[in-house]
């Protein structure tokens, strides 16, 4: 099959073509979607440009995950997975305007997970981003597998939990908007057994805390009888089910837990399971040998089958999503790019920005005193230039509370005097407002900044203090920039429950 | 013709027919700036005297604007029912008072009579008479048309539900659709003043009404209220069309201003019949209003009340399923107070009824006109009692596209509720099932958007 | 027949006993009235008018949701954020509830205002801008005589040849036009960025003025009197009662006698709940550059 690249570009009306890649614990994937950007202000008003459309143009095959061994992933063979998926889609990188690469799961415990993600990115278009970290794992997740879409159109709150081969990862969606992620250290791929066989191959190490509780004490090489196996699962599904239900945690749950558990001080109307482990969930098969279980080389099959009896003991019917397996791969493909407000102020030869740094330097809102302002942007740039990890920062904040002219003109004032050490020829002042000021802001800020650098002032954009973002090159006649919050964190240099 | 007369001993000579028409008018700003408006109570009278006195074959033989000249008069003219008017060419327009009052003369006499009578005519007959007058002889007049639905059952009064939004979001009508709905509201029609006049938004709204009428099984029409061409395109594509709208005027040029000709109503007719999804036999909703053509300039000296009944005389020609009079939304330089715009819609009624053509009113006002609620509410009371066929139903009052102040959906149920009436047949029957009403009056369910949201 | 006389009578005396203690009827003894009165009817209070001390009372707000007990609550907070239509207010009997009544009357009463009422001497001398005439001599003129409004007043004409800078690049003229108000509320935050931006750009500006009873024409007449390349009009809109502070820029290339509407560039929906002004004066700048650039402005801008 190949694949009919359309694209059309107006001022008015663009499509971009974005792209997915999921380097999971288990599997690796992509996807290919169309984003449709609009302008739907009526023609008389100032534009207000707005993505309308999200449609996924190709789904590759699903790999496994190449490793090289349990450390560190097989660079190369990731690469050719890559080429050649674009070659059968046919699709050049040149072509891709946007997209993610995002490294999921045990995967994103690997020492090189980094500079795969990376590389990878590089590998993939201009614009596509390298991401990883639990909770954006989640949030796509639940907005691929079409969990977000149904609270909002529902108007209802729908949790959704990618169960995957080293995570579960949860967000939960009110009205389309994520209101809380949490993810859990269980998933099918933990324990892998020989394929149509059941001798065990490999048990990571969430999985010895787990037969630890089960009070089995298996090495690789054993060969388990099916009850074992099942005892194991149950085990894991009950975890799985405490991490989304209230109620209490038991220990073992809360070990797994790889961030704060849900608060879930609301009513979840509806309850989605995705992820390779979810057709499982909503299947009717049940086990009776250990060798018809392990045609994946894992216990996942198993797993699927335990979480499905303890739903049913727990008396939750979940909700069948629109996408299981590959849920979190169109969660990086069509979700992860968004668009900043329509009047902007940009160098355009500063773009594209990658990786760059979010501070926000006002806790309690922008003062309104521009010695203040200055103050508090000085102590954010000293911050990041006496750390020196950061190549480029974006000073994020709400904006003025009221956005008058003068309010407008004393920000700018102090922005460019806190951030005065910081801004050089080869460095621009990135400013990240979530008010509609971003062209106002930008005038005054280039007015006082004169030759002295470049500008990226950017509105409608809502981001925090750890955030990094990656900003594209202008779209729609140069009116947004296309826009990529993401985290970046790899679980081996992360500290858990941060 | 005598075009002369004597008022408290003071003798008003007038022109021509014409002139006779304009300052016989009751009093509207659209015709002081036009500038031929009565100058004095005396004269206004003299004008409604020598009207009067004026036989329909003297305004037969004087179209305020010439035949030739302007398609408008052609479509009137040629479709005029000759067998009728030669019986009662030598009446006087007082006479034509009287006999359309007089209590013999019912429903199926003022139809034939209509047929008739040029827009001319009719004009001069409501000159002749009074708020009353125009009540009592519109209620008389029952003009019913079937899209989908049959509009204008006696004893029914529907409403165009009209959920507009700024920036045509789909959300944004769907919620106020549903608010509408929930109040009754949408027998008529549910139709949407879209803000961008493109293909592409015109099939939106179609399509998402029409896919929420038939879930929840609404026996209605849907229309989106762009230029006729716009949706021409859009139905052309294959968006589902119950109705065409198209907004039209009483002289030529003012059409031309609207871009729109006899010819291109013709084929929009047929269009909507071959591909449409309206049953028909009506299948076009028209909106008109006084000082249309005095705005645009394109008035030739006639008075706005008469180019109304013009352009009545051409809608009829294309068999509407409804013609909405919008005289209050066009603005204080043709309509200036509450006093001038109730006086219009009752003349409108009258009319339109008289036309032959199923008219609902929207008794509405804008911003920059001295009127208010009060205005509002009394004009729809009376245009109500003289039975309009529908009125529109905006949220609060507020339409907040057009910027305009039209009936509410709580004025619709009201009004219902006050004189007695219903929703057309099928639609009270699902409003019943639905829980909306009960008894001919609202039910506990009622202003509740989200039943539908279940 | 009894039974129903029976009934009759204990009606009326019953009536006649209301009527007594009410002291309706004279042949009750003054004794008892007293009693009565005391016991049953509440005495109006005499009170002279005093300073409660409690703050003003507002017009409600109609952002809430006042179904009781709806089908889904959060379907209704979502339709209510997809549009500013009055939805989800509920009704009593077939009529609004008291509150949606107030706040429709204190909407229209503020459009009225915003009609009707003129820019205030203190807002112009605050924003130094001096005030010209149109031909139209009041606002009641004004709204019947469209026509009036599109040329300045041979003092007003005398006056801008006075006192204006003469063939500047950009004039900047500010209308009242259908809202005195939105003027007041946007003119201060557009008026500067836009000065500051086009000044920047090194954009000759000419002498910023006031026209009352003014519509979009009067821009053509500026024009040419100033002999401007470029004039932006900042013009009070068509009230709505969501907001009757919205203002909207006009711009013309070099207006002459064949000038028509499409030749003028429009951006509306500038105030607070729309294009933020200080946005809006910032976008004006980016778009004045264009125009001067192609020497063209509306539909002949965008061909």
């Amino acid at each position: 099959m190949v694949l009919q690249v359309t694209k059309t570009n107006n001022a008015n009306y663009q499509t971009v073509i974005s792209v997915g890649i999921d380097i999971g614990t288990t599997t690796t994937q992509i996807v290919v979607s169309r984003i449709t950007i609009m302008n739907t202000a009526p023609g008389s008003s100032v534009p207000r440009m707005e993505i309308t459309d999200k449609e996924v143009l190709y789904r590759s095959q699903i790999y496994f995950t190449p490793l090289k061994d349990h450390h560190i992933i097989d660079a190369d063979a990731v690469a050719q997975i890559v080429l050649r998926e674009y070659r059968v889609a046919g699709l050049t990188p040149e072509q891709v305007d946007t997209g993610a690469v995002i490294v999921t799961g045990e995967t994103a415990k690997k020492e090189n997970a980094k500079k795969i993600a990376e590389s990878m990115a590089g590998l993939a278009g201009d614009f596509v981003v390298a991401t990883a970290g639990v909770n954006l794992e989640s949030v796509l997740a639940g907005k691929g597998s079409g969990a977000a879409a149904h609270s909002r159109d529902k108007h209802c709150i729908t949790l959704n939990i990618d169960v995957g081969g080293g995570t579960s990862n949860i967000a939960v969606f009110k009205n389309g908007q994520v209101i809380e992620t949490a993810c859990i250290n269980i998933g099918g791929h933990l324990i892998e057994v020989e394929r149509q066989g059941d001798m065990i191959t490999y048990i990571a190490e969430p999985a010895r805390a787990i037969l630890r509780e089960c009070g089995l004490s298996w090495q690789v090489g054993d060969r388990p009888g099916l009850d074992e196996f099942i005892s194991a699962a149950r085990l894991m599904a009950k975890s799985i089910i405490e991490s989304i239900t209230s109620g209490d945690i038991s220990p073992i749950t809360g070990e797994l837990l790889m961030t704060p558990p849900l608060k879930l001080d609301y009513r979840v109307d509806s309850i989605m399971f995705s992820g390779g482990v979810a057709d499982m969930i909503y299947g009717d098969s049940r086990p009776v040998s250990v060798s018809q279980i392990s045609e994946y080389g894992d216990i996942g099959p198993l797993l699927g089958w335990a979480v499905r009896d303890e739903l049913a003991a727990a008396g939750i019917v979940p909700e069948k999503p629109g996408e299981t397996i590959r849920a979190t791969v169109i969660g990086a493909g069509a979700h992860s790019v968004d668009i900043s407000g329509s009047t902007i102020t940009v160098d355009e030869a500063a773009l594209p920005i990658r990786n760059v740094t979010v501070v926000s330097p006002f806790v309690k809102g922008v003062p309104e005193a521009g010695g203040e302002i200055t103050a508090a942007v000085h102590l954010a740039a000293q911050r990041i230039i006496s750390d020196g990890s950061a190549q480029y920062v974006a000073f994020a904040m709400d904006g003025p509370a009221e956005i008058s002219f003068a309010a407008v003109q004393e920000l700018a004032q102090g922005i460019a005097q806190g951030a005065a050490d910081f801004i050089s020829k080869d460095k621009p002042l990135i400013v990240v407002v979530e008010k509609d000021c971003a062209k106002i802001l930008g005038q005054c800020l280039k007015i006082i900044l004169g030759e002295k650098g470049e500008i990226v002032c950017i509105d409608q954009v809502v981001v925090g203090e750890g955030d990094y973002i990656d900003i594209g090159k202008p779209i729609m006649g140069g009116r947004v920039v296309p826009v990529v919050v993401k985290t970046l964190v790899f679980e081996n240099t992360a500290t858990r429950k941060d | 013709m005598n075009l002369k007369a004597n008022i408290s001993n003071k003798v008003f000579a007038f022109d021509n027919v014409k002139e006779v028409l304009a300052k016989a008018n009751e009093e509207k700003s659209g015709d002081m700036l036009a500038g031929i408006g009565a100058a004095s109570a005396s004269e206004r009278v003299a004008a409604k005297l020598v009207l009067s006195n004026l036989t329909l074959e003297d305004i037969y033989n004087n179209p305020v604007v010439p035949y030739d000249d302007d398609e408008v008069t052609r479509v009137i003219y040629d479709g005029l029912n000759t067998t009728v008017y030669n019986r009662i060419k030598n009446w006087t327009v007082g006479e034509l008072r009287e006999y359309i009052l007089d209590s013999d003369t019912d429903d199926g006499r003022l139809k034939q009579l209509g047929r008739g009578l040029t827009s001319e005519m009719i004009a001069a007959v409501a000159k002749l008479m009074s708020n009353m007058d125009l009540v009592y002889a519109a209620k008389k007049i029952i003009n019913q048309a079937h899209c989908n639905t049959t509009i204008g059952v006696p004893g029914t009064l529907a409403f165009r539900n009209q959920p507009n939004h700024p920036t045509d979001s789909i959300d944004g009508i769907m919620a106020s659709a549903k608010e509408g709905l929930s109040f009754g509201s949408g027998d008529a029609v549910i139709g949407i003043n879209p803000v961008e006049d493109n293909v592409e938004t015109v099939a939106r709204i179609l399509t998402t009404v029409k896919e929420f009428m038939e879930k929840w099984k609404i026996p209605t029409q849907n229309c989106v209220l762009a230029h006729i061409t716009t949706q021409m395109k859009a139905v052309e594509k294959g968006a589902p069309a119950d109705l065409l709208f198209q907004s039209v005027a009483g002289s030529q040029s003012a059409n031309d201003a609207f871009g729109v000709t006899a010819v291109m109503l013709e084929e929009a007719y047929e269009l909507a019949k071959v591909k449409g999804t309206g049953t028909g036999p009506n299948l076009l909703y028209f909106e008109t209003g006084q000082g249309a053509e005095i705005s645009l300039d394109c008035h030739h000296g006639v008075d706005e009340m008469t180019m109304e009944a013009r352009t009545y005389g051409f809608a009829r020609k294309f068999s509407p399923f409804m013609v909405n009079n919008v005289s209050g939304f066009i603005g204080p330089e043709t309509i200036y107070d509450g006093r001038e715009v109730i006086r219009a819609d009752l003349e409108d009624l009258f009319m339109g009824k008289l036309h032959g053509l199923p008219m609902g009113i929207a008794p509405c006002y804008t911003n920059h006109m001295k009127a208010d609620q009060n205005d509002q509410e009394i004009g729809t009371m009376l245009c109500a009692m003289a039975g309009s066929n529908y009125f529109m139903g905006v949220p609060g009052g507020d339409d907040i596209m057009l910027s305009y102040q039209d009936t509410s959906y709580h004025d619709d149920a009201s009004v219902r509720e006050i004189l007695g009436l219903k929703p057309l047949p099928e639609f009270e029957k699902w409003l019943e099932d639905m829980g909306i009403i009960e008894n001919g009056r609202l039910a506990k369910r009622a202003g509740d958007p989200s039943i539908f949201d279940k | 027949m009894a039974a129903e006389s029976q009934m009759e009578q204990l009606i009326v005396e019953n009536v006649m006993k209301e009527l007594a203690k009410r002291g309706l009827t004279g042949n009750v003894s003054p004794n008892q009235e007293e009693t009565t009165k005391k016991a049953a009817r509440p005495q109006p209070k005499s009170e002279p008018y005093r300073e409660s001390g409690d703050d003003p009372l507002t017009i409600p707000e109609i952002t809430g949701i006042w179904v009781p007990n709806p089908e889904n609550i959060e379907a209704i907070k979502v339709m209510k954020q997809a549009t500013p239509a009055r939805i989800g207010l509920y009704r009593a009997g077939a009529r609004p509830k008291t509150g949606a009544m107030l706040k429709f009357m204190a909407d229209h009463a503020q459009a009225m205002d915003a009609v009707f009422l003129d820019v205030s001497e203190e807002f112009l001398q605050r924003m130094n801008l001096f005030l010209v005439d149109t031909m139209a001599q009041d606002k009641e003129e004004f709204l019947k005589r469209p026509e009036l409004g599109r040329k300045l007043s041979p003092e007003g004409e005398r006056i801008i040849k006075e006192k204006c800078e003469k063939n500047p690049q950009v004039q900047i003229i500010v209308v009242d036009g259908l809202s005195s108000s939105s003027i007041e509320a946007n003119v201060p935050d557009v008026l500067p960025a836009l000065t500051q931006g086009l000044t920047a750009a090194g954009i000759r500006v000419g002498t910023p003025f006031f026209i009352r009873n003014g519509r979009v024409g009067v821009q053509d007449h500026v024009g040419k009197v100033l002999n401007a390349e470029v004039v932006v009009s900042l013009i009070g809109e068509r009230p709505g009662l969501v907001t009757a502070d919205s203002m909207s820029a006009y711009i013309i290339y070099s207006p002459n006698e064949k000038t028509v509407e499409a030749d003028r560039t429009v951006f509306s929906n500038i105030h607070r709940g729309g294009t933020p002004p200080a946005e809006a004066g910032a976008h004006l700048v980016d778009v004045l550059k264009r125009i001067l650039k192609a020497k063209a402005s509306g539909m002949k801008l965008n061909q």
